[in-house]
C-alpha cells in the first residue's frame, strides 16, 4: 500500500517573464531554460505507514526527470532505486506517491487524481499558493482520505461534512474572531447509511435538479481529408438539491447508440441491464452521474484545412476553417493549435479573422473564437526552413479546440426524469454543451 | 537577465495575491518559526495551540525537524477540541516512532477516547493509536481493535480494520491468529464499507487463509457490487485466488488452452483458438506466447524462466481434476458479480474486473472486457498508460480480441512518447488482413510526424506488419522505398536526431522483408544498391552493402552489376566509416567466392586492392580483418587463376577455400536466426510487477489450482496453538540448549594474553571449540596481503606500535579458520578487527514443533542447522529432537510431509535420485526428504534426526504429520529464511565488488534498535578492562549468527572516536542463497552510544528482491527482539 505521498510544485516556467521576453521565438536549450526559470519544492509531505519515505526521493525525482526530460514527466510509474513512484501531474504540481510493495498501480493513480479532484473542489482551484495557504486542510484532507495507505473516504460530500471548505465567510470570521475550526464534530451521518454518498438529512426550500450533457469530441482527419476517427465522449452532470432520500430515474430516447458506459456508484446496474434506465438515489450537490462513448459518428461540426506546400527552403501555409452549419448552432472558442517542426527557422504568419502568436516552444495559437458568418476565417504565411533544407519533410499536425452551446453532438437525448419515494414537486433542468476533445487535423 | 526579471514577476504576482490570501494559513506556512512556540502550545486557548500546531505542521511540510516539540504537544492530546485533536494526532504520528517514550504518554488519553460516546472520537484514537507503532503497547492496541470492530458505528470499524495491517506490521507472531480472526470476523460484517477495509486488512495480513473466504464466499460475491470501490479492487483479487486455489481453473477459459496441447481430448478446443488466430504469426510462437504468459500468472516468471532455460525440466502439469467448468456456480457467481464492475467508474475496478474474466471467463465471454478496457484510455493520462500496458499483454495472448477494434489504438499528437510506443506495439499485433490496409495508411501519416524516433519506430512497425501479413510485404516494401529516397533526398543536412534513425530502421525493415522471399525483392535490392551514392549515414551503407553479398548471386541482374558495385566501393573505400569499411571487406570476400561468372579478373584486382587498402588502415580492426581474410584466400584466388581446370576437375578445393566458403558461403540465409528464447516477464493483469517487469516486493502469482484441502477448520485449531508457543518458551528452550548454552558466560572473561600463547591455541580453537579460546583477532587495516595465512602473528607486532589501535590491544591476537582479513582499506579511522570463534558460541534457537501436552507426552523440538546438506543444495536442514515425557514407551515415531502423497512409500525416498524425482514433482510446495523412523521411544529417552526441507522460499509454516503410535498429529513447521542461505566465505574485496553490483533496486535498508550488548556490559563487573566495542562486536555477531546461516565477512571499528560512541561500527556478513546460489550480503552499521541501546541499521544487498526484503525483515527483527536472558 502507500507509504507516502508528496505534493511538489513544479510550476514550469514563470508565465510573465517567459511570454514578455519570448516574442518572437528563438532556439533556448530547454535545459537552460530549466535551469533559469523552473523552481522546484516539495510543498508537502504525508506519511502513511510506518514505513517512512525520506524526502530525498524527491530529489532523486527531479535530477531524473532533468536529465530525461519530459518523457519521464508522463511516465505514471517508475521504479525508483528505493520506491515504486506513482506521479500524477496537474496544474504545475505533481502529486507523488512511493510504495515498496506489489499495489494494482491504477488504484495509486486513481487515487492521486482523486486527491488532486478534491482539493481542486475544496480550494477552487489548483496552485502551488492554494495548496500552500491552505496547507493544514490539506494535511486534514489527506488524513481523511487515507489511512495506513489504504483509501479511507474519499467521497467529496462526506469530506465537506467532516472538513469544512474554506470560504470567504470562515475566513473573515477567522480574522475577526481569531478562531477557526475546520474540523467537524461529529461524524457525518452518510458514514453509515446504505448510501454513503449521500447525508439522510438535506432540506431544500426548492427542489432542483439540473442535468447537463457534456461531450467532448475525438476526431483524426488524416492528410487527404479523411475522417479517420470520430467519436464522442460524454458525461452526464448532474446537480440535485433535494430534500430527503430521493430516489431518480434518468432515461434515454436512443441508449443503443451508446458504446459503452460508466457508472457513479450510485446508479444500480440492474434496471441498466434489463431496460437501460438509470435507477439512483443521488448524492446531494455536483456529480457526474456516468460517463459514455459513442462511436463511429459521420461528421464533424467545423472543417479545418491546412496546406504546406515547400520549395526552395521556404514553405508557405494556409489553413482554412470553416463551420459545417447543420446544427443551427454558433462556435464558439475556436482556436487552431500547432506545433512548428524544429527545422523551422522563422515564420511570419497572419490572419484574416482573430489572432496568431508563436511561443518560443514554436507552438503556434490561432485564436478565433466565434466563426464569422460573412467570411471563412483563414491564416496564411511563410516560413523560413533551416538552411540546407529544400523541402518540409515532417508536417505539423493541428489541434482544433470548439465549443458548442446547446447541442449534443452524438445526438443522445434524454427521454425523461422521474423522482419517486419523496413526493415533492421539482424543478427539473436539463442543458447540452459540446467541446473539441481531442480533434486532430493532420497535414 | 532573465533570473531577475523572473524573481521581479514573481515578487509581483506574489504581492497581487497577497490580498486574497488573508484568512487564510498562508502567514503560518510561509513564516512558521516567526513566533516562539513554546508558549503557545502551553497556552490554556485552544486558538493558541491550534495556531502553534499548525506551525508545527508548516514546518514538518517544510521538512524540518520538530520533534523536540514532542513532549508539549502530547500533552494537548487530552484537548476536548477536536481540531486540536486531530492536528495533535497529525503531528504525533509522524514523529511516534522516533520518540516512543514520549508517545507512551498519549496512550491513557487514547484509552480513555475509545469510550467516548462520539464515534469520530473513537475511530480517531483507534487510528493514532494503531499508527504510534510500538510493540510494548501492541496488545492494547489489539485489545481495542477487538472491541472497535464491535462497534455500532460503520466508520469505527473501518477504521479497525484498517488498524489492523499496522498491527501485522510489527510482526508479533504470537498475536497472528488473534488478528487473522478479527479479520474473519470484519469480512462477515453486514456494511459493505467494512467489508472492503477488511479485504484490504487481510490481503496485507494472511493473503493465504482462505479459510475465512470460504465461509463467506457467496455472501462475500453478493456484496461485491455495494463495496466501496477501493474495497473492490482488492475484493476481487482474494476472490480470484480463492476460487483457483480451490477450485481450479476453468476449462472453457484461455488459461485451459495451455493443456490442452498434450491432450488428445482437448484437439479441437486448440484449432479453435488457432484457428481463430491465424494470419497474426506463425501458430507456433502466437500459441507458445499465450502459453507462457499464463503460465507465468500461475508460476511467477522468474521460475518459469529458470525452469525453461533447462531444457530437461518438464513443466508442472495440470491434470484436468485442476479444472472446473464454467457452469461451475462458484465461478458463475464470481463471473456475475464482476460483470458489472466493468462498468466502474473508477478504472482500477474495471481493470481489476476484467483480470478476473481474463483468467475465468470462457473465451466466449471474454469479448465482454474489450470495450470496457478501451474506454478506460479516455480516462486521465497517467492511467490510459497503465491501462496500454495491459492491454498490450492481452493482446500478445490473444490478438483476435482486440483486432476489430485497432481504431482505438491510432496514436494522438498529445500522447507521451510512451504511449506511443505502446500503441504502435498494439496496432502491429492486432493487424490483419482486412484492417492492415487502414493501418498501413495510419502509419503513413505517422512517418511525417515531427518526432522522428516515433517515425522510426513506426517505419520499424510497418516491418513487422510485412512480416506477419506477407500479402502486404510488397506494399510495405515500395512504401519504404519511397520513404528511402524521400529521406535522403531532404536528408542531406543532418541537423536533426533521429532523422537517421528513420532512415536506419527503413532499411532494417526492408532487410527484413526481403528475407522473408529474397528472389521476389530483386529489384528492391537493386534500387537500394543504386541509392548507395545518396545514402552518407554509415551503418545505412553498411547494410547496404551487406545485402549486395549476401544476395549477389540472386536472380539475373545483380550477378552482373556486383563487379561495378565493388568497383564503386572499392573507390571510396578509405572515405568510409568503420562498419562500412568492414563491410566492404566482407562483401567482397562474399562476392568472390559465389562468382562464377566471366569478369572474375575485374573482382580480383578489386579485391586485392581493397586489402591493399585495409593493410594500410588506421583502425587495427580493419587490418586484422584483412590479414585474416588475405590468408584464406590466398589460396583461393591462386586456384581461381586457372579456373578452367578446376572447373573441369570440379572436386579439388583447396582446403582453406572450403573454410572460406563456410564462413561467407551463402550460409546465411538458411541459417535463419533460431526465434529467440521470449524473455520478456509477464505477470498478472493489472499489476504493479507487469509495469515495471520485476516482481515487485509482495508479487504473489496465481495460487496452484485446487491447491486448497476443503476440510481445513479442525486442523486450524490444533495448529493455532502450536503456533503460539513456538517463538521461544523459555522453559522448553532452556532445557534443550544445554549443549552450548554453558559457556556463555565466561566469554567475557577473556584477559590479555601474549602473542606467544596465541600461537599454541590455534589449534585448540580450531578442533576443540573451546570456550577460553581467545576470541578476536585483529588485522591491521594498513598492511599488504603478504602473508595469507600464519602471518598474523608476526605482523602483530607492527600493530602493536600503531597507538591508535592500543586502547583495545590488550585482547590476545589469534587467527581462526575463520576469516582473514587482511588488506589496506581507504577509511584510516577504523580498524578491522576479526573475531575469533564466534561460530563455536553460536547457540541454535529451538522451536517447538509438537507440545507434550498435545502429543501424549512427545515433545518435538526442533532448531535450524547451519549444515547444509549434502542431498540437493535446495535443501534446508533441521535438527529434530523427539523426547518423550511420558511414562509410556512410544513407537514408530516418523514425521512426513502432509501434502506428499501418503502412499508413496516414504522409505525409498532416501536416496539422492529419487528425492530429485520428488523435488520435481513438488516443485513448488515445500518438500521434505522424510526422516528415518524412530522404532521406538523409551520415556525419558531422547533421540534427534536431521530433517532435510524444501521449503523453496515459502516463508509460511509447512505442515507436517507426525505419526506416533499410529496417532496422527498435525504439526506445523515454521521456516526460518535465516537459514535458507548458507555461509559465503569470502574476502573483503569480494564482499565489496558483490556489493557494488547490486546497488539500487537490490539494496535496502532498514534500521532498529539493539539491546542485547546492555545486558552484557551491566553484567560484567570489570567493565573497565574489556572493550565496550568488543561487546558490542560480539552482541551484533552473535546474534546475527545464531539466528541466519551467515559468514562473518569482517568487522570495521571506528578508532579515532569517543570512546563511548560506537557509531561507525560495521559488520559484514555474506552468504548465498541455498536455491539459487545468488549471493545475499548483509552489512549491519551501528550508531549511538556504547551504553545506549544502538541504533542499528542493517543493509542487504541481494539480487532476489523478495528474498531480500523478507531476509532484511527477519534480520532486523531478531535484532530488535530483546535476548532472552541467558543463565
Amino acid at each position: 500500500m502507500l507509504q507516502c505521498i508528496f505534493l511538489l510544485s513544479d510550476s514550469g516556467y514563470y508565465s510573465v517573464s517567459y511570454y514578455q521576453f519570448v516574442t518572437f521565438f528563438r532556439i533556448i536549450e530547454p535545459m537552460v531554460l530549466d535551469l533559469w526559470f523552473r523552481h522546484r519544492e516539495v510543498m508537502l509531505e504525508k506519511q502513511l505507514t510506518g514505513h517512512r519515505v525520506d524526502r530525498s526521493i524527491c530529489g532523486w525525482f527531479w535530477d531524473q526527470s532533468i536529465s530525461q526530460g519530459d518523457s519521464f514527466k508522463q511516465l505514471p510509474v517508475i521504479a525508483s532505486p528505493t520506491h515504486y513512484l506513482f506521479q500524477v501531474f496537474r496544474e504545475g504540481i505533481t502529486f507523488l506517491a512511493c510504495t515498496q510493495v506489489e499495489m494494482p498501480p491504477l488504484m495509486a493513480i486513481e487515487f492521486l487524481c482523486r486527491v488532486a479532484d478534491v482539493l481542486n473542489d475544496y480550494l477552487g482551484g489548483l496552485n502551488e499558493d492554494l495548496i500552500k495557504d491552505n496547507f493544514i486542510i490539506v494535511y486534514e484532507l489527506l488524513d481523511e482520505m487515507i489511512d495506513n495507505g489504504f483509501p479511507l473516504t474519499t467521497e467529496l460530500n462526506i469530506l465537506q461534512e467532516m472538513i469544512a471548505p474554506p470560504n470567504i465567510v470562515s475566513k473573515v470570521l477567522s480574522v475577526v474572531t481569531g478562531t477557526s475550526s475546520n474540523v467537524s464534530d461529529t461524524l457525518p451521518g452518510a458514514t453509515s447509511s446504505c448510501v454513503p454518498w449521500r447525508t439522510a438529512d438535506t432540506k431544500y426550500a426548492q427542489n432542483e435538479v439540473y442535468v447537463d450533457l457534456v461531450e467532448e469530441m475525438d476526431a483524426t482527419i488524416n492528410r487527404d481529408g479523411a475522417l479517420m476517427k470520430c467519436e464522442v465522449y460524454g458525461e452526464v452532470q448532474v446537480n440535485s438539491h433535494i430534500t430527503g432520500l430521493p430516489d431518480l430515474t434518468l432515461s434515454f430516447t436512443n441508449p443503443s447508440i451508446l458504446d459503452q458506459v460508466r457508472f457513479h456508484p450510485c446508479v444500480r446496474f440492474r434496471p441498466w441491464e434489463s431496460h437501460q434506465i438509470l435507477s439512483f438515489v443521488p448524492p446531494d450537490g455536483q456529480f457526474k452521474l456516468m460517463s459514455y462513448r459513442v462511436r463511429k459518428l459521420k461528421s464533424t461540426p467545423i472543417y479545418v484545412k491546412p496546406q504546406l506546400t515547400s520549395d526552395g527552403g521556404t514553405c508557405r501555409l494556409n489553413v482554412m476553417v470553416g463551420s459545417r452549419n447543420d446544427h443551427g448552432k454558433t462556435i464558439d472558442s475556436v482556436t487552431v493549435q500547432f506545433q512548428l517542426p524544429s527545422c523551422i527557422l522563422s515564420a511570419d504568419l497572419t490572419s484574416n479573422h482573430g489572432t496568431v502568436s508563436i511561443l518560443a516552444d514554436k507552438t503556434c495559437t490561432w485564436n478565433i473564437g466565434r466563426i464569422p458568418k460573412d467570411k471563412a476565417p483563414s491564416m496564411s504565411g511563410t516560413m523560413v526552413l533551416e538552411t540546407g533544407l529544400e523541402r518540409l519533410h515532417v508536417f505539423p499536425t493541428f489541434r482544433v479546440g470548439f465549443k458548442m452551446m446547446g447541442v449534443a453532438l452524438s445526438g443522445l437525448q434524454i427521454d425523461k426524469l422521474d423522482l419517486k419515494t419523496v413526493p415533492y414537486r421539482f424543478y427539473k433542468g436539463f442543458r447540452a454543451v459540446t467541446r473539441a476533445g481531442e480533434f486532430e487535423v493532420r497535414s | 537577465m532573465f533570473p531577475q526579471f523572473g524573481a521581479t514577476a514573481e515578487s509581483l504576482s506574489k504581492a497581487s495575491t497577497a490580498v486574497f490570501r488573508i484568512g487564510t494559513d498562508a502567514h503560518l506556512y510561509d513564516d512558521p518559526d516567526d513566533v516562539n512556540i513554546a508558549p503557545l502550545l502551553e497556552s490554556k486557548f485552544d486558538s493558541e495551540k491550534t495556531e502553534a500546531l499548525k506551525r508545527l505542521l508548516a514546518l514538518i511540510a517544510q521538512g524540518f525537524d520538530v520533534s523536540n516539540f514532542f513532549p508539549q504537544v502530547v500533552k494537548n492530546v487530552a484537548s476536548q477540541s477536536l481540531e486540536v485533536k486531530k492536528l495533535v494526532y497529525l503531528y504525533l504520528l509522524h514523529y511516534a516512532e522516533k520518540r516512543p517514550n514520549e508517545a507512551l504518554l498519549s496512550i491513557n488519553c487514547f484509552q480513555k477516547d475509545l469510550g467516548d460516546t462520539n464515534p469520530l472520537v473513537r475511530a480517531w484514537a483507534l487510528r493514532a493509536m494503531a499508527g504510534i507503532r510500538l510493540h510494548v503497547i501492541a496488545p492494547l492496541v489489539l485489545v481495542a481493535v477487538g472491541k472497535c470492530a464491535r462497534d455500532p458505528s460503520v466508520y469505527v470499524r473501518k477504521c479497525a480494520a484498517n488498524a489492523l495491517p499496522k498491527l501485522h506490521d510489527l510482526r508479533m507472531e504470537e498475536h497472528t491468529s488473534a488478528i487473522e480472526e478479527i479479520v474473519g470476523m470484519l469480512l462477515n460484517d453486514n456494511s459493505p464499507g467494512v467489508v472492503g477495509a477488511a479485504a484490504s486488512a487481510f490481503a496485507s495480513v494472511c493473503p493465504n487463509n482462505f479459510s475465512l473466504i470460504g465461509r463467506n464466499y457467496k455472501k462475500l460475491c453478493e456484496i461485491l457490487p455495494d463495496v466501496e470501490e477501493w474495497g473492490q479492487i482488492i475484493l476481487i483479487g482474494i476472490l480470484l485466488r480463492y476460487v483457483i486455489a480451490s477450485y481450479g481453473l476453468v476449462k472453457e477459459s484461455i488459461m485451459f488452452s495451455l493443456y490442452g496441447k498434450d491432450d488428445n481430448l482437448e484437439v479441437d478446443e486448440q484449432d479453435f483458438i488457432l484457428k481463430e488466430d491465424t494470419g497474426y504469426t506463425s501458430e507456433k510462437t502466437l500459441s507458445e506466447l499465450a502459453n507462457m504468459i499464463l503460465q507465468c500468472y500461475i508460476e511467477g516468471p522468474d521460475e518459469y524462466l529458470s525452469r525453461s532455460s533447462s531444457a530437461n525440466m518438464v513443466p508442472p502439469k495440470l491434470d484436468v481434476s485442476q479444472f472446473t467448468s464454467c457452469s461451475n456456480d462458484i465461478v458463475k457467481i464470481l463471473l456475475k458479480c464482476t460483470s458489472p464492475l466493468l462498468w466502474s467508474n473508477n478504472s482500477a475496478v474495471v481493470l481489476a474486473a476484467a483480470g478476473v474474466h481474463w483468467i475465468m471467463a470462457s473465451k466466449g465471454d471474454l469479448k465482454r472486457i474489450v470495450k470496457p478496457l478501451l474506454f478506460l484510455m479516455r480516462s486521465s493520462y497517467a492511467s490510459r498508460y497503465v491501462v496500454l500496458c495491459n492491454i498490450q499483454v492481452f493482446v500478445k495472448a490473444m490478438p483476435s480480441l482486440f483486432a476489430p477494434h485497432y481504431e482505438d489504438f491510432f496514436v494522438c499528437s498529445s500522447d507521451s512518447y510512451q504511449i506511443k510506443a505502446l500503441k504502435l506495439e498494439i496496432l502491429s499485433s492486432v493487424a490483419v488482413e482486412s484492417s492492415v490496409s487502414f493501418i498501413l495508411k495510419e502509419f503513413q501519416d505517422y512517418i511525417r510526424d515531427p518526432d522522428r524516433k516515433f517515425a522510426a519506430d513506426t517505419v520499424a512497425a510497418i516491418g513487422l506488419c510485412a512480416q506477419k501479413l506477407p500479402k502486404m510485404a510488397t506494399t510495405c516494401v515500395e512504401g519504404l522505398l519511397t520513404l528511402i529516397r524521400q529521406e535522403y533526398f531532404c536528408g542531406e543536412i543532418r541537423s536533426m536526431d533521429g532523422e537517421d534513425g528513420v532512415l536506419i530502421q527503413a532499411i532494417i525493415s526492408i532487410k527484413s522483408i526481403i528475407k522473408l522471399d529474397p528472389p521476389s525483392y530483386e529489384k528492391v535490392i537493386i534500387q537500394l544498391v543504386r541509392s548507395l551514392d545518396a545514402i552518407k549515414i554509415p551503418s545505412a551503407r553498411a547494410m547496404i552493402i551487406w545485402l549486395v553479398g549476401e544476395y549477389c548471386s540472386l536472380g539475373e541482374i545483380i550477378p552482373r552489376m556486383v563487379s561495378t558495385v565493388l568497383k564503386y566501393l572499392a573507390r571510396c573505400f578509405t572515405s568510409e566509416a568503420l562498419e562500412t569499411k568492414l563491410q566492404i571487406l566482407n562483401t567482397t570476400a562474399k562476392v568472390l567466392i559465389c562468382n562464377t561468372g566471366e569478369d572474375i579478373s575485374t573482382l580480383q584486382k578489386v579485391w586485392s586492392y581493397v586489402i591493399e587498402l585495409a593493410e594500410c588502415d588506421m583502425n587495427y580492426d580493419v587490418r586484422d580483418r584483412s590479414r585474416f581474410l588475405k590468408k584464406l584466400f590466398s589460396c583461393n584466388v591462386d586456384s581461381q587463376n586457372h579456373v578452367e581446370e578446376q572447373n573441369s576437375e570440379s572436386q579439388k578445393r583447396d582446403q582453406s577455400y572450403v573454410f572460406a566458403e563456410c564462413i561467407f558461403g551463402r550460409q546465411t540465409t538458411a541459417v535463419t536466426v533460431p526465434t529467440e528464447p521470449i524473455n520478456d516477464r509477464f505477470y498478472l493483469p493489472g499489476s504493479l510487477s507487469q509495469l515495471v517487469f520485476h516482481a515487485a516486493p509482495g508479487y504473489e502469482p496465481l495460487p496452484k489450482p485446487c491447491s486448497l484441502p476443503y476440510i481445513d477448520f479442525d486442523q486450524n485449531d490444533g495448529t493455532a496453538n502450536s503456533d503460539s508457543d513456538e517463538d521461544g518458551d523459555p522453559s522448553t528452550s532452556g532445557s534443550v540448549d544445554e549443549g552450548s548454552a554453558s559457556d556463555y558466560s565466561s566469554e567475557q572473561s577473556v584477559t590479555a594474553s601474549s602473542e606467544a600463547d596465541g600461537s599454541d591455541e590455534i589449534d585448540s580453537g580450531n578442533e576443540g571449540n573451546n570456550n577460553v579460546d581467545p576470541l578476536i583477532q585483529i588485522s591491521d587495516t594498513g598492511n599488504v596481503s603478504e602473508e595469507q595465512n600464519g602471518g598474523v602473528h608476526s605482523r602483530f607486532g607492527d600493530l602493536m606500535s600503531t597507538k591508535s589501535l592500543e586502547s583495545w590491544l590488550d585482547e590476545p591476537a589469534k587467527s581462526s579458520k575463520e576469516n582473514e582479513t587482511n588488506q589496506s582499506r581507504a577509511r584510516r579511522s577504523s580498524a578491522r578487527i576479526t573475531i575469533g570463534n564466534i561460530r563455536s558460541r553460536i547457540k541454535p534457537k529451538y522451536y517447538t514443533l509438537l507440545d507434550p501436552a498435545n502429543g501424549n507426552g512427545l515433545k518435538v523440538n526442533y532448531s535450524f542447522s547451519t549444515e547444509t546438506s549434502s542431498v540437493s543444495s535446495h535443501l534446508v536442514s533441521l535438527e529434530v529432537f523427539f523426547e518423550n515425557c511420558s511414562s509410556e514407551a512410544m513407537s514408530d515415531i516418523v514425521l512426513i510431509d502432509e501434502s506428499s502423497n501418503r502412499s508413496s512409500d516414504p522409505s525409498t525416498n532416501q536416496t539422492p535420485s529419487t528425492t530429485e524425482n520428488t523435488m520435481k514433482i513438488h516443485t513448488e510446495n515445500p518438500a521434505m526428504v522424510s526422516m528415518e523412523d524412530i522404532p521406538s521411544l523409551e520415556p525419558g529417552q531422547t533421540e534427534n534426526r536431521t530433517l532435510l526441507v524444501r521449503f523453496h522460499h515459502h516463508l509460511l509454516p509447512l505442515k507436517l504429520a507426525l505419526f506416533c503410535n499410529d496417532t496422527k498429529f498435525p504439526v506445523k513447521l515454521k521456516p526460518d529464511i535465516g537459514y535458507f542461505v548458507k555461509p559465503l566465505p569470502i574476502s573483503i574485496e569480494a564482499f565489496r565488488d558483490k556489493e557494488s553490483h547490486l546497488p539500487g533496486m537490490f539494496e535496502y535498508i532498514r534500521s532498529c534498535t539493539f539491546t542485547d550488548h546492555l545486558v552484557e556490559l551491566n553484567k560484567g563487573s570489570n567493565s573497565l578492562t574489556e572493550d565496550k566495542f568488543l561487546v558490542i562486536c560480539e552482541a551484533l555477531a552473535l546474534k546475527m549468527m545464531s539466528n541466519a546461516n551467515l559468514s562473518l565477512v569482517s568487522v570495521d571499528m571506528p578508532v579515532a572516536s569517543n570512546l563511548d560512541d560506537a557509531s561507525g561500527l560495521c559488520l559484514r556478513f555474506s552468504s548465498e542463497i541455498l536455491s539459487n546460489s545468488m549471493p545475499c550480503l548483509i552489512t549491519v552499521t551501528v550508531e549511538g552510544k556504547c551504553s545506549d541501546p544502538l541504533t542499528v541499521s542493517v543493509k542487504v544487498n541481494c539480487e532476489e528482491t523478495v528474498f531480500g526484503l523478507n531476509f532484511l525483515n527477519r534480520v532486523v527483527n531478531f535484532l530488535a527482539e530483546p535476548s532472552v536472558t541467558r543463565s
